[in-house]
């Protein structure tokens, strides 16, 4: 009689937060989480990284918002969100029976407000950790700033860390010219963890009506089309820090997925993947685990950046 | 837990018919009971992309009765010439029905409906409903062409009148299907309109010219279908019983309306409360 090998661990540490699933949901992608509990089993999702909130209420950008792309979708929403007095008020309630964890998102347009919406966001008690939407390419020049002015990117980052104990992920763009040099500051400014990458700029144009598709004329570019941009931007991020990394950009499945993990990533996050389809998180997660029993490998820290020679995080 | 008791909107159905009334237009039957008990009328679904290589694309539910269920699709790109070619015994996964339908109460007794294109598929379980309900319903569909006009006799066949325009005039009024309506003056109480956005808003200054009030389904491109992503917003009055609730707006903001997902809020929303 056979015994049964034990089912991998695929378990994932990112500062002091503790992901049972390495899958994040990504922000802005999955609303407060609940909008999709009628679609997927939330229990078997890692965690949910809320969409991102700022200190006053954002109407966001005009319509048209979306634009679906070759292999991808552009989307320029511009932060729409009721501001954090009027989140806190009636919003975070509501994640208190989330059956995986609740990643808070912040943004902002001063080392300010950063400061202060961290502060009032973490100091509920449902929401687990911290992320820092230092990168969101939709709202004008000023909200992506701190994510290409290592500068600023540290200013934010201590700031939001001298905010709160609770884990600090913050989430670098992709649209710098050199990324390792940001993540090393925003580490050394106290996050615990990084998430690489936000979208990538870009537009699209109607060429029969002569003009931009998306009313704020340029966006954010996610999906599959910029997953080799992402798995680059994290293998070099991995060979430039020692905190944990949640890789994101394209993913779709679970080889996806390793592909990140294999680059440098602890845990990965998933975004308009789910707009592909419900259910890629799980199988994900459950590709993951096959993946890992095939190899006879036991858990899913030990092959975390193991394509990566330069890899320097902890596994 | 509350949020968990929710039944999973996530079907794996199975294509049961499937016919092709004009070029590009195809109408696909599904095997999917508990979405054809479920469905109201104006309800969409979300279908999964065979391949997975793109973001999911909305549909409207267009017929619904026993364990089967239909879609209208027009091919139009890359996610719709897959789903074209689903054939009969393929697997097709959907989530839904979702979104909020037509308020057919609201609607009265005396209906026009107004259709542009395979914006019909959405009109068809309204049709019947009012119908059984007892309401008079009549038909005005608008298309490029005539052959393009597909299934009108499914709304005769229903009980409604019906009236059809083509672009080109091969069939029925040359021009838009809206200055039939206009050309009769205010002879129904209310209008149900689904179609491209420029009829819509057509639809909207006429029932206003009319003095009638117009229910209309928004088709957008949606990314989430459930209300996460923010993507599908349409500005609508603060004072819309539809309006999702939001703050006062930050200092130096001269918006005055509030933004609304068509696919959570909507798609159908009372035309005069829509501010675009």
């Amino acid at each position: 009689m056979v015994t049964k090998a034990a089912e991998p661990d695929i378990s994932a540490r990112l500062g002091g937060l503790r992901l049972s699933v390495p899958t994040l949901m990504g922000s802005g992608c999955y609303g407060s989480g609940e909008e999709y509990a009628s679609l997927v089993d939330l229990a078997q999702l890692g965690g949910v990284v809320l969409k991102s909130v700022t200190r006053l209420p954002r109407l966001g950008n005009d319509a048209p918002r979306l634009v679906p792309v070759a292999s991808g979708l552009l989307n320029a929403i511009g932060l729409q969100n009721p501001g954090i007095e009027s989140y806190l008020a009636s919003d975070v309630a509501k994640f208190a029976d989330r059956p995986c964890a609740v990643v808070g998102s912040v943004a902002g347009f001063s080392v300010d407000d950063y400061a202060f919406v961290t502060e009032r966001l973490a100091a509920r008690d449902e929401i687990d950790a911290i992320e820092l939407n230092i990168s969101c390419p939709n709202v004008g020049a000023e909200g992506e700033t701190f994510a290409c002015d290592p500068d600023l990117a540290e200013r934010a980052t201590r700031a939001a860390r001298a905010a709160t104990a609770k884990p600090l992920i913050v989430k670098l763009s992709p649209n710098v010219t050199d990324i390792a040099a940001i993540a090393r500051v925003v580490e050394a400014a106290g996050a615990d963890a990084l998430a690489v990458i936000n979208t990538v700029r870009g537009m699209a144009i109607d060429v029969d009506r002569v003009k931009p598709k998306l009313a704020n004329v340029s966006g954010g570019l996610s999906g599959a089309a910029i997953r080799p941009i992402a798995v680059l931007a994290v293998w070099e991020v991995a060979r430039a820090v020692r905190i944990p990394i949640v890789g994101q950009g394209g993913i779709e499945t679970a080889r996806d997925a390793l592909e990140f993990v294999l680059a440098g990533a602890t845990a990965v996050s998933i975004g308009t993947g789910n707009f592909t389809d419900p259910r890629v998180p799980l199988a994900v997660a459950s590709g993951i685990r096959t993946y890992l029993a095939e190899r006879g490998i036991a858990t899913l820290a030990e092959i975390v950046g193991s394509a990566n020679p330069g890899f320097r995080g902890a596994r | 837990m509350p949020v968990l008791e929710t039944p999973p909107l996530v079907h794996e159905t199975v294509v049961s018919d499937r016919r092709e009334p004009f070029s590009d237009i195809v109408i696909i039957g599904l095997y999917a009971p508990k979405i054809a008990r479920e469905a109201r009328p104006g309800q969409f679904v979300m279908a999964v992309t065979p391949s997975g290589e793109r973001v999911a694309t909305a549909l409207g539910i267009y017929e619904a009765a026993g364990d089967r269920i239909s879609l209208m699709l027009v091919v139009v790109g890359p996610r719709t010439r897959e789903l074209a070619l689903l054939e009969r015994g393929d697997r097709l996964v959907l989530a839904g029905p979702l979104g909020n339908g037509f308020q057919l109460q609201a609607l009265g007794k005396n209906v026009a409906l107004i259709a542009g294109g395979v914006g019909l598929a959405s009109l068809l379980l309204p049709a019947q409903r009012l119908l059984a309900d007892g309401a008079r319903v009549h038909l005005y569909y608008g298309a490029r062409t005539a052959g393009a006009l597909v299934d009108a006799e499914l709304f005769e066949a229903a009980g409604a009148g019906v009236s059809l325009a083509t672009d080109d005039g091969s069939r029925g009024h040359h021009g838009y299907v809206t200055e039939l309506l206009a050309r009769e003056g205010r002879t129904h109480e209310t209008i149900a309109a689904c179609g491209p956005s420029p009829m819509l808003r057509a639809v909207g200054t006429l029932a206003r010219t009319l003095g009638v009030r117009a229910q209309v389904s928004l088709e957008e491109t949606f990314a989430c279908g459930v209300g996460a992503c923010w993507g599908c917003v349409v500005p609508l009055e603060r004072s819309s019983a539809q309006a999702p609730a939001f703050p006062p707006v930050a200092p130096g903001e001269t918006r005055d309306y509030v933004h609304a997902r068509i696919c959570k809020e909507g798609p159908v929303f009372w035309s005069d409360e829509l501010r675009w």
